[in-house]
């Protein structure tokens, strides 16, 4: 078996559909081939691909409601070349929203469906994720969390004698704990989409999200946005206006 | 104001003009969103990327009437079309509220009356449902009041459903 994963997020690095996409690799068994799909200068390259795959597992962002531009000009020349080459592939999709829910996604896993019934490709099912970009993010803040606690132990190595720092290692098992619970429902949904790509078969479409309440998630989306509006300069010009 | 975003030729460009106010012809020469949402932090309504796109948002926020017409494109909008719509984010800000229970962002602009979507071409019944949810999704999401989608076999019949 020979899956072709394609992150198809514009962004070159460090994207949400990127860090989804790793997970799912993480629960299939099976020949992985990594691919991204930014601009148009990638198609023949991904679809030369396709050839000798079992399936395709596409990670996107929501865009509008639907799927991004540059992914539906993809979809028409995947589903020319199929015709054309006679490829039949299972295809499987994985999207994420700023939004916290999980069922805002239910446009673009039904576009994809429809893409397979028009290509002759066969539709394996797909997740909605909400909140994909606090995921990231906590995936960022994980990291500099581990910098942060090698630091600590250097330190307390060096200047206290004391490797051990019991209180930072604590902490930091907290976060990761925590961590790991906000992205419960992306772990169990990916470990049953990992095990239907990696024999072949085809799932009902799932929904999940961050696991934290939409009534605190609002207003942390609402600070990260107006920190970051203060650093770009947005709000000193015309931030919510009319223009 | 009434405007109509279209994947036609300029031969339809023309006819269809007089429907409305203004025209945009979506004919693919821009580059697609890139996510950056400069167009919240950075530069509000106007897309970081200098092409004709640049100030879309600001031309589809102040419309009261946006009518779409595209091929039908597995259910959803042709790319062109979609890009246009995905560089008009900035039509909302970056502030989040709840709609029907879920999470949607709050109009720059306020409530636009109709979004109106003709698709042409052959639709299944399944692509059919997909289109109608999309509508919504997208009428909920940017502050449209209403909803209208009109399927056509070809963009023959166009003028005749777009009064």
């Amino acid at each position: 078996m020979t899956t072709v994963f394609i992150n198809a997020s514009p962004k070159k690095k460090l994207g949400a559909s990127e860090y989804l996409l790793k997970v799912q690799r993480l629960f299939v068994r099976a020949k992985k081939i990594k691919e991204k799909l930014m601009t148009k200068a990638d198609h023949s390259r991904i679809l030369e691909k396709l050839k000798d795959a079992d399936s395709v597992v596409f990670s996107l962002p929501l865009y509008v409601d639907g799927i991004p531009s540059h992914v539906l000009e993809f979809m028409e020349k995947m589903e020319l070349f199929c015709k054309e080459h006679g490829i039949s592939l299972k295809v499987y999709a994985i999207s994420n929203g700023g939004f916290i829910e999980g069922k805002q996604n239910k446009g673009v896993l039904d576009v994809f469906k429809n893409f397979c019934l028009r290509s002759g490709n066969e539709w394996g099912g797909g997740i909605g994720v909400g909140g994909g970009v606090m995921l990231h993010v906590m995936r960022l803040v994980l990291r500099l969390q581990i910098v942060l606690l090698l630091a600590r132990v250097l330190y307390n190595g060096i200047f206290n004698d004391d490797w051990l720092p019991t209180k930072a290692i604590n902490r930091f098992v907290v976060s990761v704990l925590v961590i790991l619970f906000f992205n419960l429902g992306v772990f169990l949904f990916m470990h049953l989409l990992g095990r239907a790509i990696t024999k072949g078969m085809a799932v009902k479409n799932k929904y999940t999200r961050i696991m934290i309440p939409s009534f605190i998630f609002i207003p942390i989306a609402a600070t990260f946005f107006f920190v970051f509006s203060i650093i770009k300069g947005g709000i000193f010009k015309g931030w919510l206006r009319k223009k | 104001m009434r405007v109509i975003i279209h994947d036609l030729d300029k031969s339809y460009d023309e006819l269809l003009k007089g429907k409305c106010d203004l025209t945009i012809m979506a004919d693919g020469e821009y580059a697609p969103c890139q996510g950056c949402f400069d167009c919240w932090l950075k530069t509000p309504a106007k897309c970081k990327i200098k092409d004709k796109l640049v100030e879309v948002c600001r031309i589809v926020g102040k419309a009261d009437e946006i009518v779409i017409v595209t091929r039908n494109f597995y259910g959803t909008y042709s790319p062109e079309i979609k890009n246009i719509i995905d560089r008009s984010i900035g039509i909302s800000t970056t502030f989040s509220t709840y709609r029907k229970g879920q999470m949607h962002h709050v109009s720059r602009y306020g409530w636009h009356s109709l979004l109106m979507i003709v698709s042409y071409g052959e639709h299944s019944e399944e692509e059919k449902a997909t289109f109608m949810h999309i509508a919504e999704r997208n009428a909920l999401n940017h502050s449209f009041k209403n909803t209208k989608n009109v399927f056509i076999a070809s963009k023959d019949e166009l003028l005749e459903v777009i009064a």
